[in-house]
């Protein structure tokens, strides 16, 4: 998966920890991206995110609230 | 004749790379490169200023994305100095 972010930091895991908070873009392996506001993750890339958005090219779900991404998806 | 090469770890390699480009080729249809800022024991990636190519049968994609992290699991390849593809391939 691929996280969008815009401070410079080193490490996996404090780039994770700079980024929480933030808005991101993960991508999934199937292309898919999710668009949302990072909330926590975990040590298997598993993440919660808000107010996100799925996006398959164009637009196709909305979600609010959490949402849930299992850390074996990323690419 | 009798000079032995010191053996190169992998890590230790991808390590000295840090601050510099690398080209990194996915398992997938898909190529990063950009600057290594970082990575962990998994080879999950920091990459910055990141130029993201996936290869269709449309031919050959760009993106730019300005800090990434990229999960080791599918990663294949790693090029230190690594220009990236061109498009003739």
């Amino acid at each position: 998966m691929t996280t969008q972010g815009n401070i410079e930091k080193r490490s996996p895991a404090d780039f994770l920890k700079q980024v929480v908070g933030k808005p991101v873009v993960v991508k999934l392996n199937s292309g898919v991206e999710y668009k949302g506001v990072l909330a926590c993750l975990d040590g298997y890339m598993n993440i919660a995110m808000e107010q996100t958005e799925e996006h398959v090219g164009t637009q196709l779900k909305n979600k609010y609230g959490d949402t849930f991404i299992r850390g074996n998806n990323g690419k | 004749m009798s000079e032995t090469i010191p053996p190169v770890l992998p890590l230790e390699l991808v390590d000295k790379c840090i601050g510099s480009q690398i080209w990194v080729l996915m398992k997938t249809d898909k190529e990063f490169t950009g600057i290594l800022r970082g990575f962990d024991q998994f080879v999950n990636m920091v990459l910055e200023d990141v130029s993201e190519y996936e290869w269709t049968s449309e031919g050959l994609i760009r993106t730019h994305l300005d800090q990434i992290l990229l999960n080791g699991n599918n990663i294949c390849v790693l090029i230190p100095g690594g220009a990236g593809p061109n498009e003739t391939l």
